[in-house]
Parts: C-alpha cells; sequence; structure tokens
C-alpha cells in the first residue's frame, strides 16, 4: 500500500513538479512522485510529444521544426495506442488511481474500434486478425521498417 | 510471451539516404546505452524482483524497449536505402558496409559488436533500479548526442520522440524506488535483500 502522504494527495505541487517526503531515510534515491490529476494531451498531441504528461515534456535545445506525426489511418491508430502505453506505465505506480484507470478504459475501447477499421482496409496488424480474414493476407502490405505510410497516404 | 503487432510504436519517415547518420545511429541498436540492452536489462531484472509494482514496471518498460529497438532498426534501413559506391566511400560508412553491407546488425558506433557487458542484473531492488535510473539518463544523452549530429528533420523526429520516452521512463523508475522502499524494513532499507532473504 502506499501511505497516504505519498501519492494520495492531488495536485499540492504544480504540475511539473511532484511530492517528496519532509523527511526520508539517507542514503536513497529520490524523484519526486507524480501527483494524480496531473496535465494530461490529447493522443496527438502526446504521440507528436513522446509523453501524454506535459510535465514531463522537457526538451533538449537542438530544435526539431514541429511537425504533426498523426496524418494518417495508422498514425491515428499509433496514437491511441501510445496513450494506452503511457497510462499502463503511469498505472504501475499509481494503482490506485482511478480517474487514470477510467481514462485507460476508455482508450482501450477507442483503440479497438479504430484497429477493427484500419485492419478492414490496410489488413492484419496481428496472427488473430489475419486467422478473422477471407484469406491468408499477413504478407500483404508492407512491413513496418519500411515506409508504410506514404503508401497509404 | 510476446506478440508480434505489425506496426511501429512511432511512424519512422525517412526520405533520404544519409550513411554517416545512420553510422551513428546504430549505437542504438546494439551499443553500450541501446536499446537491445535497455530491453535485456529490465526484461531480465524483472525475475528477481518481489514486489507486483516492479515486476510490472520492468515487464511494461522492458516490452517498450524492444519497440524502440525496432524503430531504431527502421531508421537505420531507410537511411542505408540504394547506397552508392561514392555515398559509401565519401560518408564513413564504410567499416561498417565491409562488415555487414546494409545489413542491421547491433554494434556500438564506435564498432565495439553488442555486449551484455553493458547492462547488469544484480538480484537487489534498489542496486537494480538504480542502474536502470542511470541507464535511462545514458540513452537519453546518447540521443541528445545524435541530434547534435543530425542533419535530417525526419531523422531528428524520430529521435526526439525515443529521447522523450527516457525521461518518463526515468521519472517511473524513480517512483518504483520509492513504492519498494514502503515495503522494504521502514528503519534499514540495506537490512536484508528482499529479493534474496526469506
Amino acid at each position: 500500500m502506499i501511505s497516504k502522504n505519498q501519492t494520495a494527495q492531488t495536485a499540492s505541487c504544480e504540475d511539473g513538479s511532484g511530492t517528496m517526503p519532509s523527511c526520508a531515510p539517507l542514503a536513497v534515491p529520490y524523484v519526486p512522485f507524480q501527483q494524480k490529476g496531473a496535465k494530461k494531451y490529447s493522443q496527438t498531441d502526446a504521440l507528436n510529444n513522446g509523453t501524454l504528461f506535459p510535465g514531463l515534456n522537457l526538451p533538449f535545445r537542438m530544435k526539431v521544426p514541429g511537425r504533426n506525426a498523426v496524418d494518417s489511418a495508422l498514425s491515428e491508430l499509433q496514437a491511441l495506442e501510445f496513450v494506452i502505453a503511457e497510462l499502463n506505465l503511469y498505472l504501475d505506480t499509481h494503482s490506485d488511481d482511478q480517474e487514470a484507470f477510467a481514462l485507460f478504459q476508455q482508450y482501450v475501447k477507442m483503440e479497438a474500434e479504430a484497429r477493427k477499421k484500419y485492419e478492414e482496409t490496410y489488413g492484419p496488424l496481428t496472427l488473430t486478425a489475419a486467422a478473422a480474414d477471407q484469406r491468408y493476407r499477413w504478407l500483404e502490405g508492407c512491413w513496418p521498417w519500411t515506409d508504410c505510410e506514404e503508401e497509404k497516404r | 510471451m510476446f506478440a508480434y503487432e505489425k506496426k511501429l510504436q512511432y511512424p519512422v519517415r525517412i526520405k533520404n539516404t544519409n550513411p554517416a547518420l545512420a553510422s551513428y545511429i546504430i549505437s542504438q541498436y546494439g551499443g553500450p546505452d541501446g536499446e537491445l540492452g535497455a530491453s535485456l536489462r529490465y526484461l531480465s531484472q524483472r525475475y528477481s524482483m518481489p514486489y507486483p509494482e516492479l515486476q510490472g514496471l520492468l515487464t511494461d518498460i522492458g516490452t517498450e524497449e524492444l519497440g524502440h529497438l525496432e524503430m531504431i532498426g527502421a531508421i537505420v534501413y531507410q537511411l542505408t536505402r540504394n547506397l552508392t559506391d561514392e555515398q559509401i566511400k565519401s560518408s564513413g560508412f564504410a567499416p561498417y558496409f565491409i562488415d555487414h553491407t546494409t545489413g542491421v546488425y547491433p554494434t556500438a558506433a564506435s564498432g565495439f559488436p553488442f555486449s551484455a557487458g553493458a547492462l547488469a542484473v544484480k538480484g537487489d531492488i534498489i542496486a537494480d533500479l538504480t542502474e536502470d535510473l542511470a541507464a535511462e539518463q545514458k540513452a537519453r544523452v546518447t540521443y541528445d548526442n545524435i541530434l547534435r549530429m543530425s542533419d535530417d528533420p525526419d531523422v531528428s523526429d524520430a529521435i526526439r520522440f525515443l529521447r522523450a520516452r527516457e525521461i518518463v521512463h526515468f521519472q517511473r523508475f524513480g517512483e518504483a524506488i520509492r513504492l519498494a522502499k514502503e515495503k522494504m524494513d521502514q528503519k534499514n532499507i540495506y537490512y536484508t535483500n528482499p529479493a534474496f532473504d526469506r
């Protein structure tokens, strides 16, 4: 169990800050705990920034021209899946955050619908989907390391 | 077990051939702070972890790192498409080319092949998670350095995404240490090794 004074407090610090115990044992590394209710990006901004959380978006000084990676059926699916992956890691250390869990459930539902649509047009993403098809389409289309989306735009 | 999904975590769409960049970026495939080492480190450390939060986090981050390995492979593959002899000679890619042609091989940019010597599994909660904090920082610096060298916005875009993930992972490993500490001896977390002592 997480003790109350560690993570249960909701947003008592600024969004880019986390909570620390007032006294802590010596000789242990400490990283501030991310607070519940932290600000979150939309799925498009999350994928573009490499994190769901504005508070964890700490870019390097070398400016990379802003671009929107979400401009195709595949990247729309990738954006939904990215939010799920990010919430998965967050929930691993905040398993009692019901609000985040509800968001996780919501994105999993959206992803399942988007995946179904994507696979109907572009072919199976998994062997299970390949088996549900009329014929064996696993080998059709391009493999991920080639520039698939170029062909699909 | 692992089941393959026929897509990358983040789009890799590189228009221009650039063997010089490929010869640097290969380090994140098989170099000392690369994605192969990262996935092996976390997926191996998880066995001796005693608490579900730690087992889960190492499994989930280790799995994501395999996705990053695939992205780095895609970047190197796309940067070395349709190479001419002249491009190989003038770019510094020739030593790699001699050994591997344009195949994707796990090696450091400096030419040292992948080695498990660059990762550690100590079988102790604090030792392993502290190693993971350092590992995320070293990978972050490698991506900083690649961004310094990159003159191609298509490449920088994907590298910037991977760099952002290192910071999120660092945060989660830090939180994991805190969660573990709560479950360990409150007076002296070094009194026993909960991964071994019963």
